[in-house]
């Protein structure tokens, strides 16, 4: 069998970082409460280096690209001048199911991640975002590799 | 005892750069990089900080709004000089969007404080500084003004014991802004089109304490990032010509019998020699057997080339050669080089063959090939290049192709014969209703050498000379008759 691809790793990776603790509280505030420090640290990390508004933006844009499969992803409204976007995100995951939950913030991730990996490529992407998710940053990735 | 403070230079590893900034950047110096939207600006700024930043020596490189910072990274990586094992620990990105968006320049100037506080980096890039100013003149918010904005930083720049760089568009010239006065060193790099060729030009217009090479120089964008190719410039002072050098000349074997007897003993050593002849008198054969004898004898040549279709004009044998590597090719149709950027090139292959003989096949493909822009300067351009290439003691052969006109007797389309040391023309007769082949020998410098017109035929073996031309008068007149006093 073929080792996983790096995208799959990272994946995999986002997976359990936004697992919540085994044994911890699993409910839906467990969830969303772990997946916005996630994101916080993706911001934190990446916002200096793109400024805050370029974070914004990409979210924006892995949000609208995962709603037409998670149409209660979309916010209701014209969003307020200084709505944060994360959390105004996570508020609305908070009405689901710990398991819509958790799935819904695996895929804006990943989709968040895959937005970067196009704009500026696999490596510098786990360079950047590797450590949040512990991701081993020193493996090759399948897209630069020759 | 000599007190005086010792500058480090550092090796920007950009090819070119460190020759015409007269040996390296000055540590700790503040240079501004300006130039038009799409010259090379940021890449050059990039290109410097991934060669000069180090575990030890650590660059920030702040974006301001100019370039959107993931367009930025993504074309950057592009260049193989782009090294994200380096990003985030030897080298940082800080974004100043936000700030600069606020207005606030003292704000701006506090981050920016703060970054290098807490990163203690050894070089610091700011891209742009014509950003911060041009965003700043709508907003009444401002605590300070741009123009003592940029005052500021320049003092905080100079004072972080780091090299730092601010990238911007040419403030207009109309305005002569404070930056450039407290500038150490002030990079100019420009592009300019004529008809549908365009040529970057980079400038050093000041660098402190340094003796820059002066003048404009040429540079390319490609794969691995910027090479500057620095003008050629003519070696001074007195250094011999070789025709000047005392003892008997080092002679090189031409590879056609005979030829050498009549150059006097062969073509000396480090001379440039023109081949000049109408098309298809055998210009590149001559050339060819140049080199061939060359390979021969363990001379390694070089050939600069630009026909149309080499591997086809060419005999076979050059071909086989520059395959087994025994001769070098530089082989262009680019139609926007400059002189100096072949003469970089070759001195380059020069070097790595240990060529001593060098081709130039011909100079009228080399005039097409030079952008339009520099076509005016090209006999100058080819003057340097010869002196060049002498300094370097290899011996040139340049073909060159020449109308046959029968009513003067004319050896370049350039005005290149008296910059060459020797000179064969090779000329068609009709004689007796046939077109013949002659070739002379029309100078070699301080030496002897043959007079005689010599009929020659080009067989499958390269040039094969005939007897002397005897009988006749008026030849050169492409109308030959019988001489009135035949010899015997």
């Amino acid at each position: 069998m073929a080792p996983p691809g790096r995208n799959d790793q990272r994946r995999l990776a986002i997976e359990r970082r936004l697992a919540p603790r085994q044994g911890g509280d699993s409910g839906t505030g467990a969830v969303t409460d772990v997946s916005l420090r996630v994101w916080r640290e993706v911001a934190d990390t990446l916002a200096p280096m793109i400024g805050v508004g370029g974070v914004e933006a990409i979210f924006k844009r892995s949000l609208q690209l995962t709603t037409p499969s998670w149409p209660w992803l979309a916010p209701a409204g014209a969003p307020a001048e200084d709505e944060d976007p994360l959390a105004s995100c996570q508020a609305r995951l908070k009405v689901r199911s710990p398991a819509e939950a958790a799935e819904a913030n695996v895929i804006l991730l990943v989709s968040f991640t895959d937005l970067l990996v196009t704009m500026i490529g696999a490596s510098l992407t786990d360079r950047l975002l590797g450590q949040i998710w512990a991701l081993p940053i020193s493996a090759p990735s399948e897209e630069t590799r020759p | 005892m000599n007190q005086s403070v010792s500058i480090n230079q550092l090796a920007t590893g950009v090819p070119g750069l460190d020759a015409i900034l007269g040996g390296g950047l000055p540590e700790f110096s503040f240079n501004l990089i300006v130039g038009p939207p799409g010259v090379g600006k940021t890449t050059l700024a990039h290109q410097l900080m991934f060669a000069l930043a180090t575990p030890e020596r650590r660059a920030l490189y702040f974006t301001v709004l100019g370039e959107p910072p993931l367009k930025m990274l993504r074309y950057q990586q592009q260049f193989t000089f782009f090294d994200v094992a380096k990003v985030n620990d030897t080298l940082r990105f800080v974004n100043l969007a936000d700030e600069v968006a606020s207005g606030r320049f003292d704000q701006v100037l506090a981050r920016m404080v703060k970054e290098v506080e807490a990163f203690s980096p050894g070089l610091v890039f700011v891209d742009s500084f014509r950003s911060l100013l041009g965003e700043s003149k709508t907003d009444a918010l401002e605590q300070i003004s741009p123009q003592a904005f940029i005052q500021h930083l320049g003092v905080h720049l100079s004072s972080w014991q780091a090299t730092t760089f601010l990238i911007g568009e040419d403030p207009s010239q109309t305005e002569i802004h404070p930056v450039f006065t407290v500038a150490d060193g002030l990079l100019d790099l420009r592009q300019s089109t004529y008809r549908n060729s365009m040529v970057r030009k980079i400038q050093v217009v000041k660098l402190r304490g340094q003796a820059t090479s002066p003048g404009i120089h040429t540079f390319r964008i490609g794969g691995g990032g910027i090479e500057i190719f620095p003008a050629a410039a003519v070696p001074g002072g007195a250094s011999p010509a070789p025709a000047a050098a005392a003892g008997p000349m080092a002679r090189l074997a031409m590879g056609v019998p005979g030829l050498d007897a009549m150059l006097g003993g062969g073509l000396p050593s480090g001379y440039s020699l023109l081949v000049a002849g109408p098309s298809g008198s055998g210009k590149t054969v001559l050339a060819t057997a140049f080199l061939a004898e060359g390979v021969r004898l363990g001379e390694p040549g070089v050939i600069v080339a630009f026909e149309q279709a080499p591997a086809q004009s060419w005999p076979r044998t050059i071909d086989g050669f520059v395959r087994a590597g025994q001769i070098g090719l530089i082989n262009t149709r680019l139609l926007d080089l400059s002189i100096d950027e072949i003469v970089q090139r070759l001195i380059e292959l020069i070097h790595r063959m240990r060529a001593t003989r060098v081709v130039i096949d011909s100079l009228s493909g080399f005039e097409l090939a030079v952008a339009p822009t520099f076509r005016e300067d090209f006999r100058e351009s080819l003057f340097r290049m010869v002196s060049v290439l002498s300094a370097l003691g290899v011996t040139v052969l340049m073909t060159s192709e020449l109308e046959d006109r029968y009513t003067d007797l004319r050896f370049s389309p350039y005005g290149s014969a008296f910059l060459t040391d020797a000179i064969i023309v090779q000329r068609y007769v009709e004689l007796q209703g046939r077109l013949k082949r002659v070739m002379a020998v029309v100078k070699v410098r301080g030496s002897a050498h043959s007079d005689e017109l010599r009929f020659y035929e080009i067989t499958g073996e390269g040039i094969l000379l005939g007897a002397p031309v005897t009988g006749y008068e008026g030849l050169l007149s492409g109308r030959p008759k019988p001489a009135q006093e035949p010899q015997r």
